[in-house]
């Protein structure tokens, strides 16, 4: 019986994985200018963590472009700025992008126009946090990944001070201009921070080939203003009041159908932190948000316009918190906790058709007063004990979703869209090992299980461009949870002489895949110009992804610096259907065997070098990316082949005085006409969206 | 440390426990072939010749022909045992244009059980149920459309050409078919519209028998015999309709009854 309860309570400890202890403590670093720390780790999976001062050397404009240099991290461009976020060919809501650790932003733009990166601007960041698989349970339910986004947290001063910081930025190519300023200080007891930042960017060109240039219509301006205030109540309690905007104009997507005319962001938020609470009880940590976009977006700057006029205006809402204690017993961490959101979304498109003198109009909902509502709780547990460190956690989510649409679309008594309500009950868990064979040398080995509900998009969408081909969406309200079932099993070596480099390797065995698949003609027509036809999502029968990560980071000490990182995932589906398109009818159907997953990136690897001169205040850096062709394409989504490429970037940054920071460069040094496997096409052609080409930068940062 | 060790077993057992392979649900003992549709466009029973003012209707109307555009839809296989098999899989409405070639020949995607079959019907246009406004937003369907004023959803049929005046005046003509309108007064104006007209209608195709076997694609040529728009049973004279006929329920009354033998079945292969 003893050894029951045993083996009982160890299950629940080993289940209770310490996500607190996850707590983006144990990360390796980003192949970057400023290398600070140690590859040599005890968690059992990857993080990431990109400090402010890497991001501020680079040309970033935009979050998602700048974590796309993250290995195994790739994004889908669709205009200037904006680019999604794919982790290991994860993406959308596979991911978990949270803010300042818990806060979550429900996109407006069905196109993701507006993925949570696109909400925060890269000078308000303090640091990124990646997180690749389902092992990081407390910022909610996580499939393929959590990104972190950090903004910058004001903190108390022994006695009352006030600093000042102003950033300005200027691009070549699409004459991009950034400006930023921030004014933060206080006391002992009330701190706050106030910021604001506007940038205006036109239209890039892409890399010359056979002489010429391509300019694609990307420009955007956008602005944002925020400011956060802290109050220790005492010396182990604070609170931190946090409010926000942000704001989009006239952001243009030539690979969507239509750009985004406004959006406009609302973030508020309220922490409660406590420490030390008791012998065992070490931190306390209360959060509430509500975050609130509106997304306007039509086809006003498209030749479309003069026959066809689309208008689609959408409010989406997150209202959430979460609470979460940490614990410590010896060696022991466990932490507990529980969450919850409720999200909102309601959207109208109106079409108006002008034809043959005359004038229809029709309004129809994207969104008809959708609600899903997520709650969940977790718990997470380590300790070490002689060379092995224990990692586990446990999640169970409560999701219920509801809408008010009226469209009911059954034909053959096949329902493809009818009952809206939809209830499910997820387990997530992870359980890693971590052996240290020598102080230089560790081995980990991690499993986990992270299911998601179905989002927004493909619940109930009605008919919009949404996915990676041109096809009308529509949601499927009955669609299931999927199921990430994940090993890693991951080496790490560091030496203070040789450098520090890891190498891993994991599969993912997706059960209940989100895809989508064709629908007739006889049950539904596409609503979006352009489109050839309409897809749902559906679950099929599984997924597998299996990828490796390399990287290698030459020791802090010397002044030469060298970074290697590579990386690879193969994405795969067991059985789909591929219907037969001839001159744009669907003439049959046949099923495909071992087919490969749309979306995936090819293998990459960049070469970083850089040399510290003047003491540490001058450094120079020279990169090179090589980017593998990607053969291994979708034949059922008729996806396109992409060659390879590889770029040089260079930059300097130096280090003026105390006050005053200058970074320098140029990307894609010899002008190369490339894109990215997962850059969209440009609506209207078969044409992909190139990347830009040469850009000259500087950044210049000042502060007191 | 074993308990430990057994328990990380034990539930990385349980995470993959819900991994499980699914059979193949395909229905394999079905036996069914495939048809597709060829349409042809003759005048007098010869290659329809556009832009060539060389033809004379019934009405003694010189006339050429610079666009053939129109639906059919619900294209339905009937079976001597009284059974018919609807084309509605994937697509129930298939729009024809002499001047895009691909869209001349339908490859139905449609599974049809092999055996033999009596006869091809379908509906000349589309019936109200499907014909909404919005339904189609792309060209070149979308080009059909049917104004909102005027019952909307869109166009059956455009036949566009032009034709020489009792004054030897050449004219252009909107042979067009789709909703009609029914007026309170003689003047056609749309404020006094007070009911809409459904003009399509059905057609069986003589001589359509076919059978189709296993695995095999049976190709039936549709056959539209422009000139007999404007002849029987009705004599239909475009010096007395004019040009447009949209918004003249009488005119497209008469182009509709005169459908009856527009079209013929060629060649099945």
């Amino acid at each position: 019986m003893k050894k029951k309860i045993y083996l009982f309570i160890s299950c629940f400890l080993l289940l209770a994985v310490g996500t607190r202890a996850q707590h983006l403590t144990d990360t390796i670093v980003l192949g970057g200018v400023v290398i600070t720390d140690t590859l040599i780790k005890k968690t059992p999976f990857l993080s990431t963590q990109v400090s402010k001062e890497i991001m501020q050397s680079v040309s970033t404009r935009d979050v998602g472009d700048y974590l796309r240099s993250i290995p195994n991290v790739a994004g889908i461009r669709k205009g200037g700025g904006a680019i999604d976020p794919v982790v290991r060919g994860f993406k959308f809501s596979q991911l978990n992008v949270v803010m300042d650790g818990g806060m979550k932003i429900e996109n407006g733009c069905p196109n993701r126009m507006d993925p949570v990166s696109a909400h925060v601007e890269v000078e308000e960041l303090s640091q990124i946090n990646v997180v690749k698989g389902p092992f990081l349970l407390n910022y909610g339910p996580s499939l393929g990944g959590v990104i972190d986004l950090q903004t910058k947290d004001p903190h108390p001063y022994a006695k009352f001070e006030i600093h000042g910081n102003a950033m300005f930025g200027y691009e070549t190519n699409w004459d991009g201009a950034k400006e930023y300023f921030s004014l933060y200080g206080g006391n002992s007891k009330v701190y706050f921070r106030a910021s604001g930042g506007y940038r205006k960017y036109g239209n890039y060109s892409s890399g010359k080939a056979d002489g010429e240039t391509t300019t694609y219509n990307t420009s955007f301006t956008k602005y944002n203003y925020g400011a956060k205030a802290g109050w220790a109540i005492t010396d182990k309690q604070t609170i931190l009041a946090a409010y926000s905007e942000s704001h989009g104009r006239d952001v243009m997507f030539p690979a969507l159908t239509m750009d985004e005319k406004s959006d406009d962001t609302r973030m508020m938020s309220l922490d409660y932190s406590a420490k030390d609470i008791s012998e065992v009880i070490k931190t306390l940590d209360v959060k509430i948000y509500r975050t609130n976009v509106n997304h306007l977006m039509d086809n006003s700057n498209r030749e479309t316009w003069q026959a066809k006029q689309m208008v689609a205006d959408v409010d989406a809402i997150n209202t959430g918190g979460k609470a979460i204690l940490g614990m410590k017993i010896k060696n022991q961490n466990l932490s507990v906790g529980m969450d919850f959101e409720n999200i909102y979304k309601d959207g109208i498109r109106t079409m108006t058709m002008l034809m043959m003198g005359t004038t229809s109009t029709k309004r129809f909902n994207l969104w008809n007063k959708a609600v899903i509502q997520n709650g969940g709780v977790f718990a997470g547990y380590n300790t070490s004990f002689k060379t092995f460190k224990l990692d586990a956690a446990i999640r169970v989510d409560f999701n219920n979703a509801d809408s008010e649409d009226t469209l009911k679309l059954i034909k053959n008594g096949v329902e493809y869209f009818n009952e809206t309500a939809s209830q499910f009950v997820n387990l997530s868990a992870n359980l890693g090992i971590t052996h240290k064979i020598s102080e230089k040398l560790s081995v980990s080995l991690a499993i986990a299980r992270g299911t998601r509900s179905p989002n927004m998009l493909e619940r109930y969408i009605k008919l919009l461009s949404v996915g990676y081909d041109n096809y009308d969406y529509l949601g499927n309200p009955q669609l299931k949870p999927e199921t990430n079932n994940e090993v890693d099993l991951t080496v790490k070596y560091s030496d203070l002489k040789l450098g520090s480099m890891y190498v891993n390797g994991f599969y993912s065995y997706v059960k209940d895949y989100i895809s989508a698949k064709m629908l007739p003609s006889s049950v539904i027509m596409p609503a979006t110009l352009g489109a050839p036809g309409v897809k749902q999502y559906v679950n099929v029968d599984n997924a597998t992804f299996t990828g490796f990560e390399f990287g290698y980071t030459s020791p802090q000490a010397y002044k030469l610096g060298v970074n290697v990182i590579a990386a690879i995932t193969y994405g795969m589906i067991p059985t789909v259907t591929k219907y037969i398109i001839k001159a744009g009818q669907v003439t049959g159907d046949t099923v495909i065997k071992n087919d490969a997953l749309p979306e995936i990136p090819p293998f990459e690897t960049t070469l970083s070098v850089n040399y510290q001169l003047l003491h540490g205040k001058l450094v120079p850096k020279v990169s090179y990316r090589l980017v593998s062709a990607q053969k291994h394409v979708s034949d059922a989504f008729y996806e396109p082949e992409t060659p390879g490429f590889s770029i040089m970037n260079f930059s300097l940054a130096y280090k003026v005085s105390k006050n005053i920071d200058i970074n320098a460069g140029v990307n894609n040094i010899f002008d190369v006409s490339y894109y990215e496997h997962l850059n969209r096409k440009i609506i209207g052609s078969t044409e992909k969206l190139y990347e830009p080409g040469r850009v000259f930068f500087v950044n210049l940062n000042l502060s007191i | 440390m074993k308990y430990a060790l057994f328990v990380l077993i034990i539930l990385g057992a349980l995470l993959f426990l819900d991994i499980s392979c699914k059979n193949d649900t395909h229905d394999a003992g079905k036996t069914t072939g495939h048809i597709s549709f060829n349409f042809t466009h003759l005048v007098d029973w010869l290659p329809l010749e556009k832009d060539n003012m060389k033809y004379i209707n019934a009405a003694g109307n010189p006339y050429e022909i610079n666009q053939v555009m129109y639906f059919i839809s619900d294209v339905t296989l009937h079976k001597s045992d009284g059974t018919s098999k609807l084309i509605s899989e994937w697509t129930d409405i298939h729009y024809v244009d002499i001047d895009i070639p691909s869209t001349l020949t339908w490859d139905v995607y449609d599974d049809i059980a092999t055996g033999a079959y009596d006869s091809v019907s379908f509906i000349f246009g589309i019936t109200k149920e499907k014909n909404q406004s919005f339904r189609f937003v792309n060209p070149p369907e979308v080009n059909m459309m049917w104004p909102d004023i005027l019952g909307g959803g869109y166009h059956y049929m455009m036949i566009n050409g032009s034709w020489k005046d009792s004054e030897n005046v050449i004219k252009s003509f909107a042979f067009h078919l789709g909703i009609g309108q029914l007026y309170k007064s003689n003047v056609i104006e749309v404020d006094s519209i007070y009911a809409f007209v459904q003009n399509y209608f059905n057609v069986k195709l003589p001589n359509s028998s076919f059978t189709l076997e296993e695995n095999k694609t049976r190709t039936i040529e549709i056959i539209m015999n422009a000139d007999s728009w404007f002849k029987t049973p009705h004599i239909y004279d475009h010096n007395y309709w004019g040009g447009a006929i949209m918004q003249k329920q009488p005119a497209m009354q008469m182009v509709k009854e005169n459908g009856f033998d527009v079209f013929r079945v060629g060649a099945i292969q």
